[in-house]
């Protein structure tokens, strides 16, 4: 035989073993019986749970995986079965394989029902327009009444794509706020005054008094390379992309922020710190720093919410006090914060839903999958306070905010008792961002999106860190970001932005 | 077609044998194998399954490709791939097949199995305890190349944002680690050459150095040749950890620690966009496939029996 | 040629003196260059090992404060302890990538041998199309998705050894190299000189070749092996039930890409607060890494010592 018909045949070969794999494939029934659920809604709202059949439902997480979750899933069977005759199988997939995994799972067509999704992990947005997402309205009108009653409805609002829910945000912040975060140590030490601190240009004097008088190894500005100068503007595509539009605009635009007169006042500020020896020499290139750990620091910036320095403090083990660097603003992005979605494969969407209203008004079972039994994980103290035991650390600790409505669930020792109040007057008290609600769909210049971001990472933390001259760097990097076809990604996302504001009127 | 089942039952005690690893193959290699036309769609899932999900995406043709070509990055990648994956491939051998020679002569036989032993422990260090490690050296404030220099009377380096220093930073680190493992694979064959042939030499009169030349060398070169010709198809492919980790995915040296593996790890990773990976796959294999035949042709024409195809 | 003519005189001369040396034995000089040369690079290779050895077992508050440093001012075994008290897991895991390495190997090796034999006899009239069978597997693969949907959908071997042994056990790759060793080292007349005794193909395979080529098998074998030890990627794709124990590469490698993950992803957690303490210690990670890597330092002498009798046997007979 020659080559030419040994490849052919081979050919033939690899399609006729493709056919018969994609039969075995295919064999999935869709024996969706809507109809049960749907009797089973009773007029007041809950659900008779003798008119369903028992079913299964398959959960991806995120979160290191726990010893004790079969031990705690027995549980949660229990309870859920009797309230909607359903069971979990819960699977823990660890943050940093998470949305490797999930996203290879979810191609392969696995018929899991319910999923984590976020603006970080599992992109929500990407994902939802791809098509993995089942669409959530008509199930929360029917079965996740509960949902639509407890979630602040900017939530469901901001995660829209083309006017269509395809997840459940947890309530938990909605709004976004960064904060100056100060050692108190050196405040006090040196009588600091922070009251009027806000802006970059403001820590300056502060910053001087600690290089001065501190030993070399305090690092006056502890940041890393994902450090940002605040910009007053709403990011299209994340913070690391500059495309953004003014948070107090009137006209609507994206605009690429590298050519803003703020942008490059900033970069000359930090220039400036970077030179003075405030930063780490080696910022640029820092994913991470311990300045938490060693406590040699005075001042680092961080995203808030109520009462966060009690937290902060508690895990450091010293004071830390924050001022704010503006007034709190709810993103689209920061709705989409943490997500449970039900996958487009799901056999029994509407047994999901019921489990996800649950997980956000069932205080007994949002307890339970956050911190395990009671007397075995912890220990009730008196309402709505609970005491960890060994266990807990050992065995059982879940990512609280990634499972459903946070407000309902217990408090620690030490936390106020409003603590939830406040995140609710902090949500409330919160403006709302130009673009709120708009979702950017990539898909039709997702070329340029790649090359952009490539040129991002090449550019963005050594300019915004003050590790090279601004003078030099930032033409280079405009005219950089240009070839990539930023314009470009800037035209698509106002064309599609402005047709879906004049939609919202 | 009776011939060819003639030829069937002629072969059949080595048909018998080759079929486990055809079976493995077929399954393996071959069944995932039509994933490839995912280069040439938009991927939408659907709900039927992943194979309804492929036949009913949209055909792009080459859209999926654009990426790895809009730019003039594409140049630089393109170019840092190759040169490196020369160095690679020539200096890697060169070191090897050195050390090779070098442990099979050594005296104390004991000693060169330590050698062995230790020269192998960088396969087993993943890249972010290499670059843990290349950190310590290249720190800006506490690294011990800076102490040195500075000891010196010198200026301290911000080896993270000088790309001047990279390429030999690479090259050095990327052999280094490699050397124990391919000296070993030469070692094995090495050590595998008839004894008579150098009694035989040794009585002729011939130096070490001639037997080496005359012996060892040419007895090394089919295995050298084909290792070539192999790595020459995965010229494409880069170590991702070696430019990704090591340098610390520093912006300032992208000039000239960018190579396709980062490109299109940086610009794909947030977006989980399968055609777009897919394709950049199918454009490495592909190159791949061209530099195998290109280099087998080149062998074949030189000297016939060395040849893989 | 003077030189030709000196050096073996004086190796032979050297021989008599002393019993062991082999009369074809580079001169001292070369040795000692030798040595140095290679010591030296051994050192290079060793010493980052001994570094991570050294910080394992630094104090983990000291490391944060001074950053690596060879002469850690406090010493702990804390990383240690941690990882055994919590260790059921990792001497399961230990045990699993033992299994899977050992049988992965031993099924690698069946494979890969007598494809490359019957590959590798000229007398086999389908050698073209099985070579392209094999060599067309190098340049295009389907990508992860696909593979991952035969795995599962069609083999249904997730969560099972089988998921992590059948990926790696054949390449085209050991196929070339083993085809090479057995096409230079038998001559095709030896084979031909057995069937004419009587042997059937299978009974020469096994009494003949095999013995002959264990240079060869010894080399696939090694980085076969190694390949199973290393890997960690297929445990990350078909392993997602919490009652399978994961290898240990896999644990290592999940440590760091989720370091790797909270430290880019602190900011977009808003909640951050509770899950910081998730994050291992540096300290603790580099005991893991000490952990996975001593034992095949520890097994690597063996497999030499395996190699050189191997080499002797195949010497003899060849």
């Amino acid at each position: 035989m020659t080559k030419k018909k040994l490849s052919l045949l081979s050919l033939a070969l690899v399609m006729m073993l493709s056919v018969v794999l994609a039969g075995c494939g295919d064999k999935k029934e869709n024996n969706a019986s809507s109809g049960k659920e749907q009797n089973a809604v009773q007029n007041d709202g809950t659900i008779d749970v003798s008119k369903l059949d028992p079913v299964t439902l398959k959960l991806y997480l995120i979160g290191p995986n726990q010893k004790d979750l079969p031990k705690v899933q027995e549980e949660i069977n229990k309870y859920v079965t009797e309230k909607i005759n359903a069971k979990d199988d819960i699977t823990m997939i660890d943050w940093g394989d998470y949305s490797q995994r999930i996203q290879v799972i979810t191609s392969s067509g696995d018929d899991y029902d319910i999923a984590f999704t976020s603006s970080w992990a599992f992109d929500y947005l990407p994902n939802a327009a791809k098509g993995a997402f089942m669409p959530l309205n008509d199930l929360l009108d029917q079965y996740g009444k509960g949902i639509k009653e407890v979630l602040d409805p900017r939530f469901l609002e901001g995660t829209k794509v083309n006017g269509v829910n395809y997840g459940i945000p947890a309530n938990k912040e909605l709004a976004q706020q960064y904060v100056w975060r100060f050692n108190k140590k050196y405040v006090d030490k040196y009588n600091l005054d922070i009251s009027n601190v806000t802006t970059l240009k403001d820590l300056e004097p502060l910053l001087k008094t600690i290089k001065e008088n501190e030993s070399s190894d305090i690092t006056p500005l502890a940041v890393p390379k994902s450090f940002k100068p605040y910009l007053p503007v709403d990011f299209l595509l994340g913070d690391e992309i500059p495309i953004g539009m003014y948070l107090d605009t009137d006209d609507f635009k994206f605009i690429n922020l590298l050519e803003t007169p703020e942008l490059k006042d900033a970069l000359g500020t930090i220039r400036s710190y970077y030179k003075a020896g405030y930063l780490r020499e080696d910022v640029a290139t820092l994913d991470g720093i311990d300045n938490m750990k060693t406590g040699k620091w005075l001042v680092d910036r961080e995203i808030t919410q109520p009462y966060a320095e009690l937290g902060w403090s508690r895990s450091a083990g010293y004071d830390i006090i924050t001022r704010p660097m503006h007034d709190p603003v709810i993103y689209t992005s920061s709705a989409a914060g943490s997500m449970l979605a039900i996958s487009s494969y799901s056999k029994n969407p509407e047994r999901a839903m019921m489990f996800l209203n649950l997980l956000n008004t069932d205080v007994y079972l949002r307890n339970l999958i956050q911190y395990g039994m009671e007397d075995v994980h912890y220990k009730k103290l008196e309402e709505p306070y609970i005491e960890d035991l060994p266990a807990m650390q050992d065995s059982y600790a879940m990512p609280g905010f990634a499972l459903g409505n946070m407000f309902l669930t217990y408090l620690h020792d030490g936390e106020p008792k409003d603590k939830w109040d406040a995140f609710e007057k902090f949500n409330s008290s919160a403006t709302v961002a130009p673009t709120f609600g708009f979702n950017f769909d990539t898909a039709p210049v997702k070329t340029e999106v790649a090359s952009v971001t490539n040129v991002a990472k090449e550019f963005i933390p050594s300019l915004y860190t003050g590790s090279v001259d601004p003078d030099e760097y930032l033409p280079k990097a405009i005219q950089k970001f240009k070839d990539a076809g930023i314009d470009k990604v800037i035209a698509e996302a106002q064309k599609q932005f402005d047709a879906w504001k004049a939609e919202q009127k | 077609m009776s011939a060819f089942f003639k030829k069937v039952i002629r072969n059949r005690a080595l048909l018998v044998m080759i079929l486990p690893g055809t079976i493995w193959f077929l399954i393996f290699a071959y069944l995932p194998m039509f994933g490839t036309v995912l280069a040439f769609k938009d991927f939408r899932i659907s709900r039927d399954g992943f194979f309804a999900s492929v036949i009913n995406s949209e055909w792009v043709g080459f859209k999926n490709f654009e990426y790895l070509f809009s730019t003039n990055d594409a140049y630089i990648i393109t170019r840092n791939t190759i040169l490196y994956n020369l160095f690679f491939i020539f200096l890697g051998l060169i070191i090897a097949v050195t050390f090779a020679i070098m442990l099979s002569e050594l005296v104390n036989k004991k000693m060169a199995k330590v050698y062995q032993t230790g020269m192998f422990l960088p396969h087993f260090l993943s890249w972010v305890i290499i670059s843990y490690f290349a950190f310590t050296f290249l720190s800006m404030d506490k690294g011990t190349l800076n102490q040195i220099i500075t000891f010196f009377g010198g200026d301290k380096i911000s080896w993270y944002s000088e790309p001047k220093y990279w390429p030999f930073i690479l090259v050095l680190v990327g052999i280094w680690k490699g050397v124990g493992y391919n000296s070993v694979v030469y070692l094995a064959s090495l050590t595998g050459i008839d004894k008579s042939y150098y009694e035989a030499a040794v009585i002729d009169g011939a130096t070490k150095w001639k037997q080496i030349r005359y012996i060892t060398i040419p007895l090394l070169k089919p295995l050298m040749i084909i290792l070539t010709i192999l790595a020459i198809g995965g010229i494409f492919r880069s170590d991702f950890g070696l430019f990704y980790q090591l340098p610390k995915d520093s912006g300032a040296l992208y000039p000239v620690t960018n190579v396709i593996d980062t490109f299109v790890y940086r610009g794909l990773i947030n977006m989980g966009d399968i055609g777009m990976s897919t394709a950049a796959g199918l454009y490495q294999s592909l190159v791949g496939l061209v530099l195998i035949l290109l280099a087998n042709y080149i062998v074949r024409k030189i000297e016939r029996d060395h040849a893989i195809f | 040629m003077p030189q030709a003519t000196t050096q073996p005189a004086e190796q032979l001369g050297a021989g008599r003196k002393k019993k062991k040396r082999d009369y074809n034995a580079i001169s001292p000089f070369w040795n000692a260059v030798f040595n140095v040369l290679i010591g030296l690079f051994t050192f290079s290779c060793v010493f980052p090992f001994i570094f991570v050895i050294i910080i394992s077992l630094t104090d983990e508050q000291t490391l944060a404060l001074n950053g690596f440093s060879m002469f850690p001012s406090k010493i702990s075994t804390q990383a240690y302890e941690y990882i055994f008290k919590s260790g059921g897991e990792l001497l399961s895991s230990f045990g699993v990538t033992l299994l899977v390495t050992v049988l992965g190997t031993v099924l690698s090796l069946t494979l890969v041998t007598t494809y490359a034999y019957a590959l590798s006899r000229r007398s086999f009239e389908f050698r073209g199309f099985f070579s392209f069978l094999a060599f067309f597997t190098m340049l295009f693969s389907g990508g992860m998705v696909p593979g991952y949907i035969v795995m599962t959908q069609f083999l249904h071997l997730q969560n099972t050894i089988w998921s992590l042994i059948f990926p790696l056990s054949m390449n085209a790759f050991f196929i070339i190299v083993m085809r090479t060793f057995f096409q230079t080292t038998i001559p095709e007349e030896i084979i031909e000189s057995a069937k004419i005794d009587g042997a059937g193909e299978f009974l020469t395979f096994a009494r003949i070749v095999l013995p002959v080529s264990l240079p060869g098998i010894a080399t696939i074998g090694l980085f076969s092996s190694l390949g199973y030890w290393n890997d960690w990627f297929n445990a990350l794709l078909y392993y997602n039930s919490p009652k399978v124990t994961p290898p240990m590469q896999f644990l290592l490698m999940k440590i760091e890409k989720n370091m790797d993950f909270l430290i880019q992803n602190a900011q977009n957690i808003g909640s951050a607060v509770d899950f910081a303490a998730t994050i291992p210690q540096e300290t603790v990670r580099m005991a893991m890494v000490v952990l996975a890597t001593t034992p095949i330092v520890l097994a690597y002498p063996f497999f030499q010592r395996y190699f050189v009798q191997g080499l002797t046997v195949g010497s003899v007979k060849g």
